[in-house]
């Protein structure tokens, strides 16, 4: 049994769910519960609708790169995108919003926070940070990223596997 | 205190058909100063359907409101409140949002139903400590009523030794709670211990918000956990509170594992720069330069510079994501400046260790380093992050240089005091963990060593000369 899967996919929209399908089958020949499986899917597409919307595809070679790990205790899922410079705003807010995630020991809390806070109508379009929020609740995964020597930003999630967590 | 600009606009409110013209003026969160344009009976009062105008170019309606007649000095001749949703018009005007004071209610039936997987001998845990706490509390207030009105250092002595006798026993209370609350949830799953930690949370809400640390922890006003001000009460370790409980509830967490460990590292780090004092500088004019990343307020710098010639020692540089912090860093750094009438060499960088430039770019910034430590920051990154980041430092460092970096140990004894009671987690990691992060460097020698409670670990590095 394999214990990792990665790709590199245009930055298209389509591909999501290729990806998706692909790691759902290896996600299922670790025998994970079809509830894990569905949470660890959403955490894959939200990362990578996220590296496509906010990556920086100059060349045809730029690409998303999705690298799922399983080991006995956890699943990792890492998604690289290009950035430059004028991420860093984006970036900004990303760092502050998963520390503010993960400032809680139960992601529910943040959860319902956010909830609250979309709910109070904002005037002019802002990031929501549901997704990110639904991935440390819904997802049950804790989250995290890095900007590389390369400029390839990393987001990765990291998800325990407990008992019932599998089949 | 800010004062926030006058909000001054022409509005028309709406009754049946009628469209009445005004002039309004944000007055409070939730009330607006009116005046009628046009010969609306002013001195009664009045209800409407709607509150209709412009901001920012978008169409704002409210309502059903209120007009209440109250004669103003600035011309106004009364007031409107919102007679049903309540809109808080602070939101409105200063943060462009329409947010309702109802909405706090708005999942109320989440909340509510997220209590339903408790096991019931945690609950009947969690009933017997309220009421015991509660107790307790009492018994506190009404001897802090009792010599309230003594003159202030009478009543400073009364409180020590009520601290000293019955607090200590209440202390003492404390530990014991704690042992058997973990011999009821050490064998929870990660999904139990977050689901329970927040039901504690929700009894327990009003002990630990007297208590100004467990306050802190809890509420993060700095949107992240261990800032600077948390990082000063574990240092100071002292009594701190409006009453005598709140000062004990304050004082517990203070006196823990963790906060210990915390104090301890600090101590390990200006030992560790000293043993570079006693090494002297590398070569003639030559700094030895220091790199703490995620440096707080950096009260070490108190133990490790302590005269004149220790600050010609060093380099400093300091890096922190909050601006906050490296102002208090900054403030210390003068205070010892002025002590030994001496300038100290001290870069200040506010950065995030996420997002901080690429390695070419930092070693052409801030150059190479003999010296580099983080104490409170790996406890926060998972591996792939923790790995980056430490490559990154190790690159930036000089051949023969040093780097020390600190984690919790997965065996912290403070562990589920910490989450449960002050909503503070950590990512801990054993000594194997911890190694793996340096894998893929070659040339790095290592070593883990841990301070006198055994919470917390160090990781120590050395770039081989290789």
């Amino acid at each position: 049994m394999k214990k990792s899967i990665e790709f590199k996919i245009k930055p298209d929209w389509d591909e999501i769910e290729k990806v998706r399908n692909e790691c759902t089958e290896f996600l299922q020949s670790h025998e994970l519960s079809d509830d894990t499986i569905h949470s660890l899917s959403m955490i894959i597409s939200e990362l990578i609708e996220n590296g496509i919307k906010y990556g920086n595809f100059k060349v045809v070679a730029d690409k998303v790169a999705v690298v799922v790990n399983v080991d006995h205790n956890n699943v990792t899922i890492e998604v690289y995108n290009p950035v430059d410079e004028s991420a860093y705003g984006h970036l900004s807010r990303l760092d502050r919003m998963i520390q503010w995630i993960r400032g809680y020991q139960d992601p529910f809390e943040a959860y319902v926070e956010r909830i609250k806070e979309v709910s109070k109508k904002p005037l002019k379009d802002v990031e929501s940070g549901i997704g990110l929020v639904r991935i440390a609740y819904e997802g049950k995964a804790l989250l995290d990223f890095f900007v590389n020597d390369n400029n390839m930003l990393n987001v990765s999630v990291i998800s325990n596997i407990e008992g019932d967590d599998r089949k | 205190m800010i004062r926030q600009p006058t909000m001054r606009f022409n509005a028309h409110l709406l009754q049946g058909e009628a469209r009445i013209p005004i002039e309004a003026q944000y007055d409070s969160r939730f009330s607006l100063l009116i005046r009628f344009f046009n010969g609306f009976p002013s001195n009664q009062a009045a209800e409407f359907s709607k509150i209709v105008f412009q901001q920012n170019g978008d169409k704002i309606e409210l309502g059903p409101c209120e007009y209440i007649v109250e004669p103003h000095h600035q011309n106004f001749q009364g007031r409107l409140v919102f007679k049903q949703a309540v809109y808080d018009l602070n939101s409105l005007f200063f943060k462009n949002k329409i947010d309702k004071l109802q909405t706090e209610f708005s999942n109320l039936p989440l909340i509510l139903a997220h209590k339903s997987k408790i096991k019931s001998e945690f609950k009947e845990f969690t009933a017997h400590l309220t009421y015991d706490l509660n107790v307790y509390k009492n018994i506190f207030d009404t001897l802090d009523a009792r010599y309230a009105d003594e003159p202030e250092p009478i009543k400073q002595k009364v409180q020590e030794a009520i601290i000293e006798t019955e607090g200590r026993k209440f202390m003492r209370f404390m530990d014991q709670k704690l042992e058997d609350f973990e011999n009821i949830i050490i064998d929870y799953s990660k999904k139990e211990h977050e689901r329970h930690g927040y039901y504690l949370r929700k009894q327990i809400w009003h002990f630990l918000m007297c208590a100004p640390f467990m306050a802190r922890t809890n509420l993060k006003p700095r949107g992240y956990s261990g800032d600077s001000v948390m990082m000063k009460m574990l240092y100071d370790n002292r009594y701190e509170g409006r009453s005598t409980f709140a000062k004990l509830m304050h004082k517990h967490p203070n006196e823990h594992p963790a906060a210990q460990a915390v104090r301890n590292r600090r101590k390990l780090i200006a030992t560790m720069l000293g043993e570079l004092k006693t090494r002297g500088p590398k070569s003639r004019g030559q700094k030895i330069k220091v790199l703490s990343v995620a440096c707080g307020p950096a009260f070490e710098l108190q133990d490790i510079l302590t005269s004149a010639q220790d600050c010609a020692l060093f380099q400093f540089t300091l890096l922190d994501q909050d601006k906050s912090a490296l102002s208090e860093a900054a403030s210390q750094i003068a205070a010892l400046e002025n002590k030994f009438n001496t300038k100290i060499e001290v870069e200040l960088l506010n950065e995030s260790v996420r997002t901080m430039l690429t390695t070419p770019k930092l070693e052409k910034m801030w150059g190479q380093f003999d010296y580099i430590y983080s104490m409170g920051l790996f406890d926060y990154l998972t591996p792939p992050v923790a790995k980056a980041v430490i490559e990154k430092l190790y690159k930036i460092l000089n051949r023969g240089g040093e780097m020390v970096v600190g984690n919790f140990h997965i065996s912290n004894a403070s562990r589920y005091y910490m989450e449960y009671w002050l909503d503070w987690v950590l990512y801990y990691r054993t000594e194997q963990d911890f190694i793996d992060l340096l894998k893929d460097l070659q040339t790095a020698e290592s070593r883990v060593l841990f301070e006198e409670t055994g919470s917390q670990m160090f990781l120590h590095v050395q770039k081989t000369e290789s």
